[in-house]
């Protein structure tokens, strides 16, 4: 899997890097969204997942829910104008996932997009991805090793 | 948005409690992340807003005999008692972070507060400008301040309240009136203790409050420690909050009515009921012109400086409707000052209720 600063950054999946929310386009047309690794690193032991629930419409920079560990409490931002279609029970009942498959199991919530073409074009994928990523938890000293 | 601090300081000194805030707010650098301090204070005292009267507002003697501190804080709003079954909801953030409506700006505040409230099972709601009911009843009061570089919003999550002390600190023309007070405090007060039987368990209601912050502000929260800077301030602003000369800022006059200092200079004061509080006028009035105005009460007013402003600006004025009109017209004008709920006209009416007590 591709690193960005020690953090694994999955070149297959979009991202909002400045958010540290990753997302991947379902066949079905809907996105499922989560919180990346270096989120997860920063959070440190998740305590409680609260994501909003199936049914909730939601906005672009807008909360889908939050996630609280010890210390830390923050809202995992939509990257889209939606609905939520699916929350993730599993989350809820062991927040844990989120630290250890933020990727997998460890999924927030699946959306389905008022106008995905639109609001993919303000995200980042592949290579490129990697890339700015990079670059942004340079520019914020954040680093996963540490 | 970048991460808010929250500084849960747990239970502290009366005093600490109601310092803490201003000195986060002076230390205030544009480095300073934006943030939310939780603190209750260990034991009971009484509080009063920034533009009152000490002795108008609260019976000094009881609490002396009580051996109940009064501070006074630099936020608008009214006389309070507060002890360890509130736990205050201080922001503090960088100027312009919030929204610089002032109406909008409690919007954002209060939302977290009943949002929490609802989790919990009860059913509170905004009642704009800045206060929150429950079926009709008040739960908890906030006020705004600026305060060096910082803007800040204060309320509290109510756990439990005394009634009974709160009527007590009060000063009151009698104790008929005491009665009356605790009657309308038990009718239009609530808390969680009351709504929901017994008072919920306060990490509980901090983590959810935390949440729903994060929420409403679209940021993360992060419970951090407060700078040495910070607790220097603090201390600074404690001792401020301890001198005769800001614990009675404002007083002075006290009598009632109209004073003859001689046949053409008299000293009169009236009050006004205004939606957004109660405007005392102490004015000394010269051949039929306003010689030197104090305006106090429970009012909020941004910049709390515009009040002295607004003193001075009235200066020279003829206690004549049109003309005191005009005036505060002109100083709405020439200044961004917001007061929720005191218009132009309110300050007018206080200001021309003294002509009533006026000899002919």
């Amino acid at each position: 899997m591709s690193t960005a600063n020690n953090c694994n950054v999955p070149e297959e999946l979009y991202y909002v890097v400045q958010e540290h929310v990753w997302v991947r386009p379902e066949d079905d047309g809907t996105i499922t969204i989560g919180m990346t690794d270096a989120a997860q690193n920063l959070a440190g032991s998740i305590v409680t997942a609260t994501p909003k629930g199936a049914g909730k419409s939601v906005k672009k920079g807008k909360s889908s829910g939050t996630v609280e560990s010890g210390k830390w409490v923050g809202p995992i931002k939509s990257p889209v104008d939606g609905e939520i279609v699916a929350a993730n029970e599993a989350v809820v009942a062991n927040p844990k996932l989120l630290n250890e498959d933020p990727y997998g199991a460890g999924w927030f919530v699946k959306i389905r997009p008022s106008n995905w073409a639109a609001d993919k074009a303000g995200m980042v994928t592949g290579a490129q991805a990697v890339a700015d990523y990079e670059a942004f938890l340079k520019a914020q000293g954040i680093d996963c090793a540490k | 948005m970048k991460t808010i601090r929250v500084l849960d300081m747990g239970l502290v000194p009366p005093l600490r409690s109601q310092a803490i805030y201003h000195g986060v707010a002076y230390a205030m650098t544009p480095e300073t992340p934006d943030t939310i301090i939780l603190v209750s204070p260990d034991a009971p005292y009484a509080c009063i807003g920034y533009h009152q009267e000490l002795e108008k507002e609260v019976d000094t003697a009881y609490c002396a005999e009580q051996g109940l501190p009064i501070y006074r804080r630099e936020v608008g709003g009214g006389a309070v008692y507060l002890d360890s079954d509130q736990l205050f909801t201080q922001w503090v953030f960088q100027r312009n972070r919030l929204p610089l409506d002032l109406e909008r700006r409690f919007a954002l505040y209060i939302q977290p507060l009943v949002e929490t409230y609802q989790e919990l099972g009860i059913n509170a709601t905004l009642r704009p400008v800045n206060d929150i009911h429950v079926n009709g009843r008040k739960i908890g009061g906030t006020g705004a301040a600026q305060m060096g570089s910082a803007d800040v919003v204060v309320g509290s999550l109510m756990f439990d309240f005394n009634f009974a002390l709160m009527a007590r600190v009060l000063k009151v023309p009698s104790e008929k009136m005491r009665d009356k007070i605790i009657q309308s405090l038990n009718e239009y007060m609530t808390t969680m203790r009351r709504e929901l039987g017994e008072a919920p368990d306060r990490a509980q209601v901090t983590r959810a409050y935390m949440r729903h912050c994060a929420e409403a502000l679209g940021a993360p929260l992060e419970i951090q420690e407060p700078t040495a800077r910070e607790l220097e301030v603090t201390e600074e602003i404690e001792a401020r909050f301890l001198s005769d000369e800001w614990r009675y800022m404002k007083g002075g006059l006290r009598q009632s009515g109209a004073v003859k200092i001689h046949a053409d200079v008299y000293l009169l004061e009236a009050a006004h009921k205004a939606p957004g509080g109660l405007i005392r006028a102490t004015a000394r009035l010269r051949e039929g012109r306003i010689d030197d105005l104090t305006l106090s009460g429970d009012f909020t007013m941004l910049p709390a400086f515009a009040v002295g402003a607004l003193e001075q600006a009235m200066r020279g004025v003829s206690l004549e409707p049109a003309a005191v009109l005009a005036r505060v017209g002109e100083f709405y004008a020439s200044m961004n000052a917001q007061s929720p709920g005191v218009s132009a006209e309110d300050w007018t009416a206080a200001i021309m209720a003294l002509k009533a007590q006026a000899p002919q």
